[in-house]
């Protein structure tokens, strides 16, 4: 038990080590917790200290280019929208997300105090700490593993893009002609995988930190547990006088943005250069605090109380029919 | 004609709620499937919302509440109240296919207690995947809960079985509707399950087991107390 404390408290700060100085040397694992002991992990992003090199970009590629799809040819064309997904000879395209290119740097330009700002943010799956992408996943292919990394399993995703959907940045891209439904009946249900990136989920669990964190040669990501990030992105607003983006947002995220810029500022801007449309591939900044898989209270409430009312209303029923029944023969 | 007493108004009610909400179900379910778009269901006049998955969401939640209500309602009432009725008995999977069998050949059937044998083997389908449905149907809406993840193992079962049971489910409705459709013999059933009755003629001919219970008051069922009599009516 103490030992365990201890190597992951090692593993902890080393992470945060690297994720500042860009540091490789990790000897401690994250002891294999149990699902219930296992920390959830997190990523402050500092928009000050990204210069937009696309280092984290070119990492990421080189370090999931094993997940990525290799399609058979000629992609079946899905009736009867008559369109399909194919980006397997587009490999190279970096300015949005695609089923090989999971993390892109978009970049705008903000007036402020007369001057011309430059605001580089590199964007990916932000790992929501509910995701509706992986709730309401009809085939139970999407999930959150207990590192907190949100995880599409490629052979039982059959492509239908609702994570898309119901993903507030409209994250995971669709790749055809590769998966469960090449074996159902293409064209007719499906579509492909969805890919987006997993948080590096194989170098989590092998006690690594993601390769952009890894790569970024500023330091501007930085690693750890979620409530290590969360203190340290509060610390770092207050710093600089900014502000945070992705604690609150979908009911709270593990990919916390800290900018001195406003985010409704940042977003007003990428929405004028296209971004926000669900399939753009190029997610903006909506502030908002809802999440999609959450229903009102009031509804998981009834539900939760429905059982509970069948059976009284059973009872009363029941005791109602045997007293009259009763009062009949005593009349009789 | 005379009619006699078949359903009680809880029943009844039991009945079109099951049906009112298993409907819902359905077409908010299918609709939880990234199908509204694909397919352009939501192009349709008046059928726009059908994409939208958080407000299908939603219905599917209420519907779910009315149906898990109507179930936990209907087997209680059936257990306090002993009416086992519905309850499948051994020889009913023989007993079903003799009574197909006339009813294809139009010769004389087994007499029939109040249900046919086949009616009550379609309970038991049912009964079974609407459990099998309610209890995986529960688990999605926990682990949808902010807060909670579970084991992605436990996720893919429960979904995988919440769309399994709902189609079973729906080929047993299918089944149920298809009963009516196809045997004429059947349809005499249907005002039951409006006004609670049905022609004694009928239950003379079918249900010659239901009457002798019911005449000979010899049982423990919900009709223990009343007799014969009080559920005859003459109307018209
Ligand atoms: C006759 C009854 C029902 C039918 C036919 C039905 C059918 C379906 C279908 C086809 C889906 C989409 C695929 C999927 O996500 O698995 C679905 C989703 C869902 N169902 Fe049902 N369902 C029924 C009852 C229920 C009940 C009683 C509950 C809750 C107690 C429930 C909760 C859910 C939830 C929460 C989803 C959304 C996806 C998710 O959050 O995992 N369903 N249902
Ligand atoms: C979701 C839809 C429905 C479900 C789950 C359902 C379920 C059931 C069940 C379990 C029974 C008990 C015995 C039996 O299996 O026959 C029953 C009886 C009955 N149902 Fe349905 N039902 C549905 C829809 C309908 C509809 C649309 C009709 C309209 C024709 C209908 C008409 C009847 C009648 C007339 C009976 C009474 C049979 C008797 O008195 O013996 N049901 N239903
Ligand atoms: S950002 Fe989108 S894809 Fe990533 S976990 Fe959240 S909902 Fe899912
Ligand atoms: S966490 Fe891993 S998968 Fe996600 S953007 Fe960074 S390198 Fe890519
Ligand atoms: S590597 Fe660092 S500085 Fe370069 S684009 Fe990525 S986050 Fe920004």
């Amino acid at each position: 038990m103490q030992q365990k404390k201890m190597s992951r408290r090692e593993f902890l700060r080393k992470s945060l080590i690297a994720g500042a100085a860009g540091a490789v040397a990790l000897h401690a694992k994250p002891s294999h917790a149990s699902p219930n002991t296992q920390k959830k992990y997190a990523m402050m992003i500092d928009l000050t200290k990204c210069t937009g090199c696309e280092s984290c970009v070119l990492a990421c590629r080189e370090e999931n280019r094993h997940k990525f799809p290799e399609p058979v040819h000629p992609i079946p064309v899905n009736w009867p929208t008559g369109k399909y997904d194919d980006w397997s000879d587009k490999r190279e395209v970096r300015d949005r997300l695609t089923p090989y290119n999971w993390t892109i740097v978009q970049t705008v330009e903000i007036l402020r105090n007369g001057q011309i700002e430059k605001i580089n943010i590199p964007r990916h799956c932000m790992h929501c700490d509910n995701p509706p992408c992986a709730n309401l996943c009809p085939f139970g292919a999407n999930t959150q593993t207990p590192e907190g990394a949100v995880v599409i399993d490629d052979s039982s995703c059959l492509g239908g893009a609702k994570c898309q959907a119901v993903c507030p940045w409209g994250i995971p891209q669709r790749q055809g002609g590769v998966g469960l439904y090449m074996k159902i009946a293409p064209g007719l249900l499906g579509g492909g995988v969805m890919y987006k990136c997993d948080f590096c989920h194989h170098r989590l669990t092998a006690g690594k930190v993601p390769a952009c964190v890894e790569s970024c040669p500023n330091g501007a990501i930085t690693f750890g547990t979620k409530e290590e990030i969360i203190k340290l992105a509060r610390e770092r607003a207050k710093e600089i006088n900014g502000y945070i983006y992705g604690d609150k947002e979908n009911g709270g995220t593990s990919v916390l943005y800290v900018s001195h810029i406003p985010f409704s500022e940042i977003n007003e801007a990428l929405i004028k250069q296209g971004a926000g449309d669900k399939k753009s591939g190029k997610p903006a900044m909506p502030t908002f605090t809802d999440n999609p898989s959450d229903a009102p209270e009031h509804l998981v409430k009834s539900l939760a109380l429905a059982p509970l009312a069948g059976l009284l209303t059973a009872g009363i029923t029941a005791y109602k029919t045997f007293t009259r029944e009763g009062s009949k023969h005593e009349n009789d | 004609m005379k009619m006699i007493k078949r359903h009680d108004f809880s029943a009844i009610m039991t009945h079109w709620l099951v049906a009112l909400s298993t409907f819902t179900l359905f077409f908010t379910g299918f609709v939880q499937l990234p199908v509204a778009k694909r397919y352009f269901i939501s192009t349709l006049p008046g059928l726009s919302w059908s994409a939208d998955y958080s407000f299908t969401l939603k219905l599917h939640y209420l519907a779910a509440a009315v149906l898990t209500f109507a179930l936990f309602f209907h087997l209680a009432s059936k257990i306090i109240t002993r009416d086992f009725d519905l309850w499948p008995r051994r020889g009913d999977i023989r007993e079903s296919y003799l009574i197909i069998k006339s009813l294809i050949t139009k010769k004389p059937e087994p007499p029939s207690d109040k249900y046919l044998a086949e009616q009550r083997l379609a309970y038991a389908y049912m009964a079974f995947n609407f459990l099998l449905i309610v209890l995986t149907g529960m688990i999605k809406v926990y682990k949808n809960l902010p807060g909670i993840s579970l084991n992605p193992k436990l996720v893919w079962l429960a979904t995988t079985l919440h769309n399994i049971s709902s189609f079973l489910l729906g080929l047993g409705i299918f089944a149920h509707l298809l009963a009516f459709i196809l045997f004429r013999e059947n349809r005499n059933l249907i005002p039951s399950m409006f006004t609670g009755k049905v022609s004694l003629e009928y239950a003379e001919h079918r249900h010659p087991l239901w009457l002798k219970r019911i005449k000979n008051n010899d049982n423990d069922q919900q009709e223990r107390s009343q007799i014969f009599k009080q559920q005859i009516f003459d109307e018209g």
